[in-house]
């Protein structure tokens, strides 16, 4: 067994709505799995359970061997902070935080020092191409200027999984292929593995392996050639 | 106008946007509802002035008199008695004074309703036998207040009363005068008590201002990113301006209404506040109707302007809001401003026109207002510079961000220090008088005194009242046996006719019936009543404190529960993102604490100061422990009632990051 994250039967019900109807996946070290598939299917949510974000309703979510679905919320809170990272859609910046600080800010929630935190966090400015926006503030930013920050963030703690839910979808195309290159380069640069969420089947083509989701179900594992 | 399309915009938030509207509307009804009371208090104070002007008689002059009018005080059971002896001019009928039926006949007495009650439950030799020949009771039009104690006893012109000089202070009553009306006018006391109404006014509508403005930002905050979305797909600003500004005056004319009938509930209560010796009419309390209505009809529009200057961004460049730039940095113009005013304060307060005092103190206290913003960024910027954890850090670049936002939530207690450190050093301590009650003294006739002594002798002993008559030159000492001495505090000091005596309250007023019209127009006194009115305005200036610090208060702790939840309503998407990454909430909650506490305890001990040192040129008597120990109870209910009003926007910071899956709305 060497996945670093794996849910097995997962289900969760909103109401009457399944938005999970038995799923089991599994990520391996330094994999970079797309998940797609229609709006409403189901996606946000296995992500979420996933990340111990939310609590499945059954079914069993283990990050390397342990068990974490059944952890309580400050745990799954802990866990979320040092060993996950996570890249959302838009509006994950504190917009009052100029760029660094917002990149440094889970490092100092982990209690490294000011000085130390802002000094790794613009290590990463200059490779994902922010050179020079070390001080502005997330609106002084363009989208993908945004989301590359955000991709920092992410990465700043050398989590093990990085969660991404439709990270480009609030940009035009090109910039959402650029920014979606340099995520997947940059998780697999750190070893991490990445579960990202995403319509764009050529953005899907970066990934190792996609996998589709409907109606909460798991279509095709289809590995990458 | 798209009323359609705005009510579907002010149901469109969904619960949460439903909140922020709730928040709103009873934002506006407090304001509302303090804003009439700042209001009616000085139409309550012109009332009662009016209402006491007949007994405050205004010399005929050129105009043809027609009565003889002059009042005093006497006293029962340590209450006061305003006594007034008024008589027709020979071959004149003048018009009775208000709430009189008919003029008063010579002999006759009418009594106030709450006189005539007492003189019905006390023994008739301590009280009802001074005013034997009771013709009727005084309408409601002739009393400041309805538990005042007034005696119009009729004379004939001619009558001793009305021809004997009394003496002229006015604190013992006032010389007969011959006057062409009973219309009088207010009594220097009187219009004190307006003068420091109109302060008082001033002091609460300010801060009202600030929070009501505040308020009406809040249903704009709420909206400005769906606005400017609007904006973003082609609404034109006149249509953005017009459903917003349509948002909120509907929400803002609910509140004002619902706030118009919570005065209105409130009234009964607060008439029951005792100022100036006695509680209030519930009509007094009442503003006039067209101020009612000019409230609720001016709120709303207050709130639409307020609402229009908060959307100015939006609509001159529809990115602003969305993207969310740095603001541009306050002006230190704004500094100056205060600097002005507060160089004007000596200057200004050595005239003493109340206009002129009400207008300084309100500059001084919009001044404090215009700096305040600056100096929370000021504050932030420190703070943000030396902030080692994230709280801190993030207090402080929350300040830098928006100091108007962090501003308006310590303002009102930041506006109450300028009042408490403005009143903590004004009021001066009780007055620690004598208390002295065995001893009544009336002064006699010039050469007279002993005639005097022997007539008083002669009544005490007749209403078996034990007493020793003495004179001391044209004074007439009357010492009341059966008293017991007044040991502690005032006893120290002797009084010049022996020790300090403390009699029983029944024979003293057994005596001062007794000795009712021994000198024609003058009452004899105890030392306790010649200290009686200090005492009453000493203790009104305590009540009056209490009051505008108390509504100081509310308006500070609502406006710190409004701002505490907006802010929380108006970043719940990254607040959620932030949560959904493993942030603890503790460090959220730190951090709103932080952005809170750090610019009041600065702006808090910084309007102290100013108000202290807008309160110097009207201190009376040297500050005293009462008004410091009142200026602490202040800033540490300021404090705890700021961090109470925030920690209730706890659940809601909960509950908007406990969505997993926040949607941009
Ligand atoms: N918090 C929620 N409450 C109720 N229903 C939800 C909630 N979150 C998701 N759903 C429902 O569950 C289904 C799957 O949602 P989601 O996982 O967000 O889909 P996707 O991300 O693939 O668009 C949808 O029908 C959605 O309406
Ligand atoms: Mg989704």
């Amino acid at each position: 067994m060497n996945d670093v994250l794996a849910g097995r039967a997962l289900t969760k019900r909103f109401g009457q709505t399944v938005a999970l109807a038995g799923v089991d996946m599994a990520v391996r070290p330094g994999e970079a799995v797309a998940i797609m598939g229609p709006s409403g299917s189901g996606k946000s949510t296995l992500l979420h359970c996933l990340a111990g974000i939310m609590r499945p309703d059954a079914g069993e979510v283990r990050l390397e061997g342990t068990r974490i679905d059944d952890m309580g919320e400050r745990r799954r809170s802990a866990l979320r902070r040092t060993r996950f990272g996570f890249v959302f859609q838009f509006g994950q910046l504190l917009p009052e935080l100029p760029a660094d600080e917002n990149v440094a800010l889970p490092l100092m929630l982990g209690g490294v020092t000011r000085a130390e935190a802002v000094r790794r966090a613009r290590e990463w400015f200059a490779p994902l191409g922010l050179g020079g926006m070390e001080a502005r503030r997330p609106g002084e930013l363009s989208g993908g200027q945004a989301q590359r920050a955000a991709i920092a963030r992410a990465l700043v703690t050398k989590p093990a999984v990085v969660f991404a839910d439709e990270p480009t979808g609030a940009l035009d195309q090109t910039t959402g292929h650029d920014t979606m290159r340099l995520l997947v380069e940059a998780t697999k640069h750190n070893g991490a593995s990445l579960i990202v969420v995403t319509h764009d089947p050529g953005v899907a083509g970066w990934c190792d392996r996609t996998v589709e989701v409907r109606d909460g179900v798991l279509l095709a594992a289809g590995a990458r050639a | 106008m798209n009323v359609g399309l705005t009510w579907r915009l002010l149901r469109g938030g969904g619960r949460r946007g439903m909140l922020g509207t709730w928040l709103t509307l009873g934002a506006v009804a407090v304001s509302t509802a303090l804003l009439l009371f700042a209001v009616a208090v000085d139409f309550a104070f012109a009332a009662r002035a009016d209402r006491g002007a007949w007994r405050n008689p205004v010399a005929a002059g050129s105009r043809p008199a027609v009565a003889v009018e002059a009042s005093r005080h006497d006293y029962v059971r340590g209450r006061e008695i305003t006594v007034v002896d008024l008589a027709a001019l020979p071959g004149r009928s003048p018009e009775p004074p208000p709430g009189l039926s008919r003029f008063p006949a010579p002999g006759e007495v009418w009594l106030s309703p709450a006189l005539a009650d007492l003189a019905d439950r006390l023994p008739a030799a301590e009280l009802a036998a001074r005013y034997p020949k009771r013709a009727g009771v005084l309408g409601d039009e002739a009393l400041v207040h309805p538990d005042e104690l007034i005696v119009l006893a009729g004379r004939a012109p001619d009558a001793p009363e009305l021809t004997a000089t009394r003496s002229s202070d006015w604190i013992v009553g006032s010389q007969p005068v011959k006057v062409a009306t009973l219309a009088g006018e207010p009594t220097e006391d009187a219009e004190g008590y307006q003068v420091l109404a109109l302060i008082a006014s001033v002091l609460m509508v300010v801060p009202l201002l600030v929070f009501g403005g505040a308020a009406a930002r809040l249903t704009v905050a709420r909206r400005d990113q769906r606005l400017a979305a609007l904006r973003l797909v082609g609404a034109t600003p006149g249509q953005v301006v017009a459903m917003t500004v349509a948002e909120a005056v509907i929400v803002a004319f609910a509140g004002a209404l619902a706030g118009a009938v919570a005065y209105a509930l409130a009234v009964p209560l607060l008439s029951r506040v005792r100022i100036d010796g006695g509680p209030w009419f519930v009509a007094d309390l009442w503003p006039h109707p067209l101020v009612m209505a000019g409230a609720v009809v001016a709120v709303p529009l207050l709130t639409g302007l307020s609402a229009v200057a908060g959307l100015r961004r939006v609509v001159v460049s529809p990115l602003g809001v969305a993207k969310r730039e740095t603001p541009p940095g306050m002006r230190w113009v704004r500094l100056l401003a205060l600097v002005a005013v507060l160089a004007a304060v000596p200057v200004v307060s050595r005239g003493d026109s109340a206009g002129l005092i009400a207008v300084v103190i309100g500059l001084a206290f919009l001044s404090i207002n215009l700096v305040g913003p600056w100096v929370v960024g000021l504050i932030g910027r420190i703070t943000a510079a030396s902030a080692r954890r994230p709280a801190r850090l993030l207090a402080g670049r929350r300040l830098v961000d928006d100091p108007r936002s962090a501003w308006r939530t310590v303002s009102g207690v930041a506006l109450t220090g300028f009042v408490a450190g403005f009143l903590g050093l004004l009021s001066p301590g009780t007055l620690v008088g004598t208390q002295d009650t065995g001893h009544l003294r009336v002064s006699a006739p010039a050469g007279r005194a002993a005639t005097v002594a022997q007539e008083a002798r002669d009544r005490l002993r007749h209403a078996g009242v034990a007493a020793a008559v003495t004179t001391r030159k044209d004074v007439v000492v009357i010492a009341l046996k059966d008293a017991t001495r007044i040991t502690g505090d005032g006893a120290r000091r002797e009084a010049p006719d022996g020790p300090l005596l403390r009699a029983e309250p029944a024979a003293l007023d057994r005596a001062r019936t007794a000795l009712t019209g021994l000198v024609p127009g003058r009452t004899p006194t105890t030392q306790a009543d010649d200290e009686y009115f200090g005492g009453e305005i000493l203790g009104d200036i305590a009540v009056g404190t209490v009051v505008v610090l108390s509504v100081s208060f509310l308006v500070a702790i609502a406006s710190a529960g409004i701002t505490a939840a907006s802010s929380v309503l108006d970043r719940r998407q990254t607040y959620a993102l932030l949560r959904l990454a493993g942030t603890p909430l503790e460090v959220l909650d730190r951090a709103r604490r932080a952005e809170t506490l750090i610019p009041l305890a600065v702006m808090g001990g910084g309007a102290i100061l100013v108000g202290a040192f807008c309160g110097i040129p009207f201190m009376i008597t040297d500050p005293n422990l009462s008004g410091l120990v009142t200026l602490v109870v202040c800033v540490a209910a300021g404090f705890a009632g700021v961090v109470g009003a925030g920690a209730l926007s706890r659940p809601l910071l909960r509950s908007v990051t406990a969505d997993p899956a926040p949607r941009p709305d």
